[in-house]
């Protein structure tokens, strides 16, 4: 599997401290993200701290795969979405005992969306309103389902998308690491097709672009690091009100395809004859 | 009801009704309507309601306050007009919303998130906050959601069963390796489309090599499945059965 990826992560135009953080274990194609929230620095540290536990999880369990699981194994997912979904846990659980154990950092937790890229398989998790989104064959979709009071409110069919998108009840998530000592996952699979391309990004980013703008620069740009770029300082230029972050990745198969693989064996028996 | 939507640029950033109470505006968190920016004052103009009518009064800012381009001190407000403050625009409308501002008016209490934070509801003022809400909206109720997981039924074309339990999160429809529903053939697409089982326990098919069509209509975007839906894609059909 050969993968290009990107990422960039900028505080934005407004304030002063950069919570997002991301961590990208490339060996592995394993991507993270999270989006930090708390006084003082408090969200920086729980978004690293959150980010940092996932992969160090995951290599953990790559290397050795009989490895605990923390919580329940999902039924109906891969080993490797289950290994996710216990990275995460585990994630909730360190960012929790750091926020009791120092008072200034209290309060302190995060959001996280991650991807775990094995075989034609993509696992996807996340916590919290950071997104997953995905350009296929030019049509941009939004992966995740935002752990929000206005997304849950759509869902409900209580308030419409554009109310949601305009309302100031937005920054109230439903779900987060570090809040609670136990923390629900949301886990799901996507199968990975030629061309398919991956996009990571904190609430910094979708609330400045319109999804128009980012499948415009996803399909645009050469590589997944100038898309990363490009989107930021799109962000940025639409008013940069928060942190942005965005991590792009684009899943490309070995260059030989069927046709490639068949034009070999034709050689091959050509040789053999 | 008026309602202000706090723009800059061209993307709206916040949106909030002026109901009995005023709206302050400036810098300081403390404000109704919070921008944060140098080049407001800390306490920058209020918008309220006076005998029917909107009225805007600043209050002293340095940077000033502008009508439709025009510096004002107090004027009345009409919808369509556009306050300057700073780089910011704030639009006047007029709010047709007759779910929103419930929950504007009860902004004081247990969830009056600061707008600029994201702020996570512990689970005392979750459940309070949500049975606010529930009151808000009886007909938003959502049935509890109970595991009854669907099964495919092949109705027409080549494939390695006969039918599919879907007890998996992800389903896919192809030649892949990985693929539940396998199709046979020499030109059968890898993945030709994909069903996904979501928290709620509700399945959504989405395109993937291919568009499948569900009832004859093209899967433009992930489109949730219910029984007796027929899917139709790379020559197959399925009927989507929900068995007790």
């Amino acid at each position: 599997m050969a993968t290009d990826f990107g990422a960039r992560s900028d505080a934005g135009r407004v304030r002063e401290n950069n919570e997002d953080s991301f961590c990208l274990a490339p060996e592995i194609n394993l991507f993270v993200l999270s989006d930090g929230m708390g006084g003082q620095a408090s969200g920086e540290v729980a978004s690293r701290l959150a980010t940092e536990t996932i992969v160090a999880y995951c290599r953990e369990a790559q290397v050795n795969p009989s490895s605990a699981l923390t919580g329940i194994r999902i039924a109906g997912v891969s080993d490797n979405s289950n290994r996710l979904a216990s990275a995460i846990r585990l994630a909730n659980r360190v960012v929790h005992q750091a926020a009791e154990h120092a008072p200034e950092q209290q309060g302190m937790g995060a959001t996280v969306v991650a991807i775990w890229l094995a075989d034609q398989r993509m696992s996807l998790a996340h916590v919290g309103d950071s997104r997953a989104y995905r350009l296929r064959a030019g049509q941009l979709e939004q992966l995740t389902q935002d752990h929000s009071f206005v997304a849950d409110q759509v869902r409900r069919g209580s308030m419409t998308a554009q109310e949601a998108a305009t309302s100031k009840l937005q920054n109230v998530l439903l779900r987060a690491l570090g809040v609670d000592p136990d923390v629900q996952v949301e886990v799901d699979e996507h199968p990975l097709l030629e061309g398919d391309t991956i996009l990571l990004c904190s609430d910094g980013l979708t609330r400045e672009l319109s999804d128009a703008q980012i499948a415009g620069v996803l399909e645009d740009a050469e590589d997944s690091q100038e898309a990363a770029d490009r989107l930021v300082d799109l962000a940025n230029q639409a008013g940069g009100e928060d942190n942005i972050t965005a991590v792009v990745v684009r899943h490309s198969a070995k260059p030989a395809g069927a046709l490639a693989r068949m034009g070999r064996w034709f050689k091959g028996s050509e040789i053999q004859s | 009801m008026s309602k202000l939507v706090l723009k800059f640029e061209n993307s709206v950033l916040k949106e909030l009704s002026v109901g009995a109470k005023e709206v302050s505006i400036g810098r300081s968190p403390d404000n109704g309507l919070v921008i944060d920016n140098p080049a407001v004052s800390h306490y920058h103009a209020r918008v309220f309601n006076e005998e029917g009518r909107l009225m805007l009064e600043d209050f002293g800012s340095m940077n000033g306050t502008f009508v439709n381009g025009q510096r004002v001190k107090m004027v009345t407000l009409k919808p369509g007009d556009s306050v300057g403050i700073g780089k910011h625009t704030i639009v006047v409308t007029d709010s047709r919303d007759v779910r929103a501002p419930s929950l504007d008016h009860d902004q004081s209490k247990p969830a009056a998130p600061k707008i600029n934070e994201t702020v996570m509801l512990d689970t005392k003022e979750r459940r309070d906050f949500l049975q606010k809400v529930a009151a808000v909206g009886e007909s938003a109720q959502v049935a509890p959601a109970r595991l009854k997981i669907p099964t495919l039924v092949v109705l027409e074309g080549r494939t390695d069963q006969r039918e599919y339990t879907l007890n998996d999160k992800l389903t896919v429809i192809g030649k892949s390796a990985m693929a539940t529903v396998k199709l046979r053939g020499w030109f059968a697409p890898k993945a030709a489309a994909q069903i996904n089982r979501r928290e709620d326990n509700s399945y959504y098919i989405g395109a993937a090599d291919m568009t499948p069509t569900v009832n004859g209509n093209p899967v433009q975007h992930p489109t949730k499945l219910k029984s007796g839906d027929i899917i139709e894609v790379a020559g197959i059909q399925l009927e989507v059965v929900y068995r007790d």
